[in-house]
């Protein structure tokens, strides 16, 4: 694995980020962070594109609270009520496509490394529970819109990150060097 | 926690679970290993005594931060183990480390706090000097076996099993120049001891670091590894303990370990959700 030594802006390398707005955002952020003190004396920052704390904690809250929404619009209880019980139900309901397709693509592909598979298959679920509510009366129908709309917003980063590919490049360059 | 099943559906998670669903099921899991009673009586136990006058629903809430903390730390070994990531570092205290570096044999002295494995993996990786470590043998077998198996490459790890044999084999390894990492915290099986003083209260310390020290006259780093946020650690390395010969060697151990118990209280009082010490410490606090 690749690491950046003593360089705090390197926290703002694109690599280090997953999703194309995280790392359009951190791009940006990368331009601007030309002189951060180092507060530390001694510094390792492996570039890893799952690194970013904020980006996977943001990613994490977004997907949970969507389920907590799905759930609780789909339990046949008051709203204030129905919302408390789905947050443990959709804690674990979150991990349903762990427990229930790691084992069959363990047995498929063999001991290893399944995240990817694991990641595709979890959010076309996502986008599939998305899809039924966006179109239902419901009122969690504005939290699949904004489901959505966080994916197009997501899809423009990625096309807007093709465009910059060679700004990129060239500042990630500068920033490891 | 002991038994391979809790290992095993470790493995299986870190192979598995996305990133970013990673945070839920810690949060979900932290939460569910508050059911067993005896860890999270040995922490609410532990906080008591480190946070003098704390309530036992605050004690609680800090309880569920010491297992979400020690969920991440467990994970982030595992996943270093298996696919090789490794978390962003930073270096406190890095003279003292360059020193233990350029030291010709030292001893490591730390606690059951942070990510052990993970620092002492990060030491084999970047120095130039040979690391051993020094632990407490998995109880169970098919748990030592699929530790075993399981273990990261270049690294030697001794099992405080064997005293005698340990000791004179531990201390040809210092005498060549390595760096002999040992858990000084708290006492595991039927270990010589030594007095010591934690939070004013009486205790007892291993006493084979300091004993090790002695005869191979090298100094003792106080070295503490401390998540600080989603893969994100701080390595703190202490002013080296030197542990000087006198007439009386009882006295020239009980200086070394007050400056270890110093270091000690201080990392443990500002990071106590790290103090991964499931059981209660003191005497009293068992009672």
């Amino acid at each position: 694995m690749n690491v950046v030594i003593d360089r705090p802006e390197a926290y703002w390398l694109p690599s280090r980020h997953r999703f194309a707005l995280s790392r359009l955002i951190a791009y940006a952020k990368l331009r601007a962070a030309r002189a951060i003190t180092n507060d530390v004396e001694h510094l390792i920052l492996p570039i890893d594109r799952d690194q970013a704390a904020v980006e996977m904690n943001g990613a994490a809250i977004w997907v949970f609270v969507t389920t907590v929404c799905y759930i609780a619009a789909a339990l046949p209880l008051i709203w204030p009520a129905a919302i408390l019980a789905a947050i443990p139900i959709a804690a674990i309901v979150l991990q349903f496509p762990i427990v229930g397709i790691g084992p069959i693509v363990r047995m498929v592909m063999g001991d290893g490394d399944h995240i990817k598979i694991i990641s595709v298959i979890t959010m076309s679920l996502l986008v599939i529970a998305s899809s039924y509510f966006a179109v239902s009366t419901s009122w969690a129908r504005y939290v699949a819109w904004f489901f959505f709309a966080v994916l197009i917003v997501n899809g423009a980063a990625a096309i807007v990150l093709w465009l910059l590919r060679g700004g990129i490049r060239a500042a990630e360059e500068r920033c490891v060097r | 926690m002991r038994g391979v099943v809790w290992r095993q559906l470790l493995r299986f998670a870190i192979l598995n679970v996305p990133p970013w669903i990673e945070p839920i099921v810690m949060a979900f899991w932290s939460a569910f290993f508050l059911l067993w009673g005896p860890g999270r009586r040995g922490v609410m136990r532990n906080l008591k005594v480190i946070k003098p006058g704390s309530s036992a629903i605050a004690n609680f809430f800090r309880c569920y931060r010491v297992f979400w903390n020690y969920a991440w730390t467990i994970a982030d070994n595992v996943r270093f183990k298996e696919l090789r990531t490794i978390p962003d570092w930073e270096f406190i205290g890095r003279d003292h480390f360059q020193a233990m570096q350029a030291s010709s044999g030292a001893i490591l002295l730390t606690a059951h706090m942070g990510s052990y494995d993970l620092g002492a993996h990060l030491f084999s990786e970047t120095s130039t000097r040979r690391i051993v470590m020094v632990r407490a043998p998995e109880e169970d077998v098919e748990t030592r076996e699929f530790e075993e198996q399981h273990g990261a490459e270049g690294l030697r790890i001794e099992f405080n099993t064997r005293a005698t044999e340990l000791a004179l084999d531990l201390l040809d390894t210092v005498r060549e120049g390595a760096i002999v990492a040992i858990q000084g915290d708290r006492v595991v099986g039927t270990i010589s001891t030594l007095p010591a003083t934690l939070f004013g209260r009486p205790t007892t310390v291993p006493a084979g670091p300091f004993a090790l020290a002695m005869a191979a006259r090298v100094p003792i780093f106080p070295v503490f590894v401390v998540r600080i946020g989603r893969r994100h650690y701080r390595l703190v390395t202490a002013r080296p303990i030197e542990i000087t010969r006198s007439s009386n060697r009882d006295d020239d151990f009980a200086r070394a370990v007050a400056q270890w118990m110093t270091e000690l209280e201080g990392v443990v009082r500002e990071c106590w959700y790290q103090w991964f010490t499931f059981e209660p410490y003191w005497p009293e606090a068992a009672a």
